[in-house]
């Protein structure tokens, strides 16, 4: 047992070095084939494999939608274990990676990883993502619209096939139906608003996920449309002058917000709990069916609604990707097609589930299928899918992104 | 032989991972804040992030309010702890029964709630929302749940200051109390037969034997004070944060160019722990804190 103890440290430095200098041959010429070869021989190489699934795990009923929906039927039907892991935040999946790829690490831990946005780009830019492989996906072929903008597109960085649509949401602003009847519907309506209701409404600090997507709101709103931002950051001219109606707006209401905007909300959750409190009136969600399920909890009132802009609001899909350096590819490929069919959309879509908007196009399902997914019960504080799908934006690419987060402290927190 | 080394063999994987875990990472952000990052083909070593940093306005508010916070969190940990321990060692010498160890133990226990879910229930309670505010207003003190003043998310920083006082004190006294149980009983006696009274007794005993070891639990308040996250994230400002906020904000909310920044406001950090932890280090061994007094 002592020695045990004395060895493990110099095993773990042994091994440690041993791993970052394998080259992964064999590796490769499995990865090819799986790329190339039938569908079932991808299905017979998966089974028996055990597929780590790095993803955000703050949630609880997204956690539960993976272990009690997913993993046992990917047990069942391939002998695949599927084992979840929660990160606090995407973003530290791409910074491991990231150190992975500096240590030459190359039979990594993580077989799938949840990402969108920001975090593929930088995957992306950096080679940790492994290949072309969702042309490879049965259920890709059948029910995605590959040429859709919001498949073949994250927030404007092309896919490329290295990441599968897996779900996509939407942003609503929240709102309790007994005191704010008739909530604004722009940005001038909340302007508005919020001068008549002093202390009322704040959103989060950025960098919040939740926070950042509302003042791309704004953005949208004041400048002229969304049109204009196509070009990489880089590249459209005179970038700082077209950002500063958004500041303008940003510095005119915050007098008027929670706090008299001297401090804003660290992240949403805290601004949840102003709203579930009483201390604000509005919140606001990337989820469309979140406050629904806030409402099943009881942390919100009963009356709680959600609703849009007039002109629109946000809308993404988040993808599931298999790093450069996975282990496990084949298991990877066959748990993410099967994340892919429209039986695990289905059910991910119902609130007692997870309430998340499906990645697939809608005309390819059968009309059984169809008919399954419209009978879904999102709950009142929902609004109806076509609603939904009548009012969307596209997102903003992550060059932009990072460049308005970074003005929001400097124009806005600091003034 | 074996023997000899035993001992050193025995302590090696706790040694190897404390050199692997914690110099590695210090180390890796050491050369990444000098803008040295392979992964994303930067291989340069310089001090541009640095000079950055020390000229930005954001960094010396932020370095204001860190030692604003932590002095005053360490002093009022201090005063708290130091009346706790006091208290309880006084009535540890009036008792004859288990009841001074009932109130030890109730005093001791904020050290077993971890510093995130003390931060929570400062917030839940002290909110304009929270607990404390809406009894108030029930119970008609105040008449609106706004008219109760903003004690969290304040930009002075007094919901992190109460937070680490509450959290902290026991700590204070946790450390004066092995010392202030030295003192004998008898000690008591002979200072009574010489006409102190309770007041001389601590001012002129009780005071100097725990002053060493108090100034230390002080210090050790201020540097994790200092340096700690997550109690001013939860109950800080958006501007200006306490260091390790800043360092997070500018690590979270740039591109990987922007990450040099970041580490260095944390190496800097570090280097000012690592400081006062050497001056703790110096007065601790001039004073024989431990054993009371030299």
């Amino acid at each position: 047992m002592k020695i045990a103890a004395l060895l493990a440290p110099a095993v773990l430095v042994f091994t440690l070095g041993a791993c970052a200098g394998e080259t992964g041959n064999g590796n490769a010429q499995d990865a090819d084939t799986l790329l190339t070869g039938e569908w079932p021989s991808v299905e017979s190489a998966a089974a028996g494999q055990e597929v780590n699934m790095y993803m955000w795990g703050g949630s609880d009923s997204i956690n539960r939608y993976l272990d009690d929906w997913v993993a046992p039927r990917m047990k069942e039907n391939y002998d695949i274990d599927l084992n979840r892991v929660p990160m606090n935040d995407a973003q530290d999946i791409i910074n491991q990676l990231l150190d992975e790829k500096s240590v030459g690490k190359t039979d990594g831990s993580m077989d799938i990883i949840w990402i969108n946005g920001e975090n593929f780009k930088a995957a992306k830019d950096n080679g940790l993502l492994w290949a072309d492989f969702t042309g490879q996906l049965p259920n890709y072929n059948e029910y995605v619209d590959s040429d859709a903008p919001e498949i073949a597109e994250d927030f404007g960085e092309p896919v490329e096939g290295l990441e599968a649509p897996w779900g996509q949401a939407q942003f609503v602003f929240v709102h309790d139906e007994s005191k704010v009847a008739s909530p604004p519907t722009s940005m001038a309506e909340l302007a508005g608003w919020v001068r008549e209701n002093p202390g009322q409404f704040t959103y989060p600090a950025m960098p919040d996920f939740t926070g950042s997507a509302f003042i791309r709101h704004v953005l949208y709103e004041t400048t002229g449309g969304h049109e204009q931002y196509g070009l990489p950051a880089d590249e459209i001219e005179d970038l700082e002058g077209r950002l500063e109606p958004m500041w303008e707006y940003l510095n005119d209401i915050e007098p008027y917000l929670w706090r008299e905007g001297e401090t804003y909300p660290e992240s949403l959750a805290k601004l949840d709990q102003l709203y579930a409190s009483g201390e604000v009136a509005l919140t606001m969600s990337y989820d469309p069916a979140l406050a629904a399920s806030e409402v099943l909890k009881g942390r919100f009132p009963d009356t709680t609604r959600t609703f849009l802009l007039a002109g629109g609001t946000l809308a993404n899909t988040h993808f599931l990707a298999i790093p450069f350096n996975s282990s496990e590819k084949a298991g990877a490929m066959v748990a993410i097609n099967e994340m892919l069919s429209p039986e695990a959309q289905i059910a991910k879509l119902s609130p007692a589930n997870w309430g998340d908007l499906s990645a697939l196009d809608p005309e390819k399902l059968s009309p059984a299928q169809q008919q399954a997914m419209n009978a879904v019960d999102l709950g009142a504080a929902t609004l109806s899918l076509e609603e939904l799908e009548n009012h969307r934006l596209p997102e903003l690419s992550a060059d932009y992104i990072k460049i308005i987060e970074k003005g929001w402290v400097e124009n806005v927190a600091k003034e | 032989m074996w023997r000899k080394s035993k001992p050193y063999l025995l302590l090696l994987p706790a040694i190897a991972t404390i050199v692997l875990l914690f110099f590695g990472g210090l180390f890796d952000g050491l050369l990444k804040s000098l803008g040295y990052f392979p992964a994303i083909g930067e291989t340069r070593l310089e001090l541009t992030a640095y000079a950055e940093v020390v000229q930005s306005d954001g960094f010396w508010e932020s370095l204001e309010l860190t030692l604003r916070v932590a002095v005053l969190s360490s002093i009022l940990a201090g005063i708290l702890g130091g009346i706790l321990g006091v208290s309880l060692f006084l009535l540890n010498e009036a008792s004859k029964t288990g009841q001074a160890r009932v109130w030890h133990r109730l005093f001791q226990l904020p050290l077993t709630i971890p510093h995130l879910v003390g931060g929570y229930v400062v917030v839940l309670l002290f909110m304009q929302s929270g607990l404390l505010s809406k009894l108030l207003a029930s119970l008609g003190v105040i008449d609106e749940l706004t008219d109760f003043p903003v004690l969290v998310n304040d930009p002075f920083g007094w919901g992190i200051i109460l937070t680490y006082a509450w959290k902290e004190a026991p700590f204070v006294s946790l450390l004066i109390y092995p010392v202030l149980s030295r003192i004998q009983r008898s000690w008591r006696d002979v200072s009574r037969v010489f006409g102190a009274e309770k007041w001389n007794f601590i001012r002129e005993i009780v005071l100097p034997v725990m002053l060493p070891s108090w100034t230390i639990a002080v210090f050790i308040v201020f540097v994790f004070t200092f340096s700690a996250f997550e109690v001013p994230f939860l109950l800080g400002v958006t501007y200006p944060g306490m260091l390790p906020v800043y360092s997070y904000q500018l690590y979270t909310s740039g591109t990987f160019a922007d990450r040099p920044e970041a580490l260095a406001v944390n190496i800097i950090l570090a280097a000012l722990t690592i400081a006062l932890g050497l001056v703790i280090y110096y007065f601790s061994k001039r004073w024989q804190v431990w054993k009371g007094w030299a």
